[in-house]
């Protein structure tokens, strides 16, 4: 009996410095962690829509629904949906930038776990630049890397859906702006 | 005299990777590339040292019959610590690494050397076995890395891209580590028997 106490009192305190240290230094990098966070999510909206100045966020149960985007002069010029779709061996998230006609400006991989080498070439220039300029429902056209076609289909798909899911909203946007 | 070999053995004769052959499930998979390598060699050995001190200092504190946990919470601190660190300052580093850094706690090259040598030596000794483990680790990792981009993707540490060379993509993947990571241990063994340092085992390993 008195051996469980002192190895339990050993246990505890070991525990309580250790719980101190990570305390302490979650206090100092816990406000840099959200700012990186936020610092990459405006960069990653700004790489889908180059030409906006500034984004806002709008929210349905605390949960993003898309962003609107605002030109120089504060007028509304676009949206930028997430889109989520299951790949070859990961979930593959991905930002699409919508003009006021609802065509792409361009697309963004923001997170996909795909096999090195052959899925992960969805994130190259050469598979998104053919997104650009098309209407989601006219992404036929756009051609699947050899070799990772159910990474490709993923991303086309997923921004298919997404957007088609978020038509009627968005189009009821761009009324009100108008 | 007796400092600067605890230092030297990590990178020769008790190489984790080569030598003594732990904690591989990171080194198959980070080592796609030099940038992780380092990276993940580098925070193994802040680990490794950090845990290495810790438990170097408490050892006659902590009772023998609870080590195990005891180490292991003193080790997932520094890998927490480690992996906060790399998300606010470095955060590319941070997702090319994903999972495999908080997975450092299950490294064995870190619980075996509290084991196997901090539990048992002063901390002055335990340091530079740990900055020498942890050498030998990054060397290592790197080394297959060096290796596994230039024939897998191309390229020289992400610097340099070779034009006119089709990438040979199976290097990437998980055979392709395996391949290397066995003809480099091999090379090793070789060069070992060659300088007398080991002798070469008939009848498998159990002996």
């Amino acid at each position: 009996m008195k051996e469980i106490t002192r190895y339990g009192l050993t246990l505890a305190v070991i525990c309580l410095l250790a719980s101190t240290v990570l305390a302490l230094v979650n206090g100092f990098t816990a406000p840099q962690i959200k700012l990186q966070k936020e610092k990459e999510e405006q960069a990653a909206l700004k790489e889908v829509m180059p030409q906006a100045a500034a984004f806002k966020a709008k929210t349905q149960d605390g949960k993003v629904l898309y962003y609107k985007a605002y030109d120089h002069a504060d007028k509304l010029a676009g949206f930028i949906v997430k889109c989520e779709g299951k790949g070859y061996s990961s979930a593959i998230e991905s930002l699409a930038g919508l003009d006021l006609k609802l065509n792409i400006t361009d697309v963004k991989i923001l997170a996909q776990n795909e096999t090195p080498g052959l899925g992960t070439r969805i994130t190259g220039r050469e598979f998104l630049a053919q997104f650009k300029g098309k209407s989601p429902a006219g992404l036929g056209g756009v051609d699947a890397i050899t070799g990772s076609t159910i990474s490709s289909r993923a991303v086309i798909d997923s921004i298919k859906k997404r957007t088609s899911e978020l038509e009627g909203q968005l189009s009821q946007e761009i009324e009100n702006a108008g | 005299m007796k400092l600067i070999r605890e230092f030297t053995k990590g990178i020769t004769i008790d190489n984790p990777t080569f030598g003594l052959v732990l904690g591989l499930c990171p080194t198959l998979a980070v080592s796609t590339s030099v940038v992780n390598a380092v990276g993940m060699g580098l925070a193994a050995t802040f680990v490794l040292l950090g845990s290495n001190t810790i438990i170097s200092s408490l050892r006659r504190f902590i009772p023998e019959r609870i080590r195990l946990p005891a180490f292991i919470v003193i080790i997932a601190t520094f890998v927490t610590i480690s992996e906060m660190i790399l998300k606010a300052y470095f955060p590319a580093l941070d997702k090319a690494l994903g999972i495999f850094v908080p997975l450092i706690v299950v490294n064995c090259i870190i619980l075996a050397r509290a084991e196997a040598f901090a539990s048992k030596n002063p901390v002055l000794p335990s340091v530079f076995d740990a900055l020498g483990m942890g050498a030998g680790f990054t060397l290592a990792l790197t080394s297959i890395a060096f290796i596994r981009e230039l024939l897998g993707s191309g390229s020289i540490a992400g610097l340099i891209t070779l034009k006119r060379f089709e990438p040979v993509t199976m290097f990437i993947l998980a055979p392709g580590a395996l391949l290397t990571l066995g003809l480099l241990i091999g090379l090793t063994n070789l060069l070992r028997i060659r300088k007398g340092k080991l002798a070469l085992k008939k009848g498998g390993c159990c002996k």
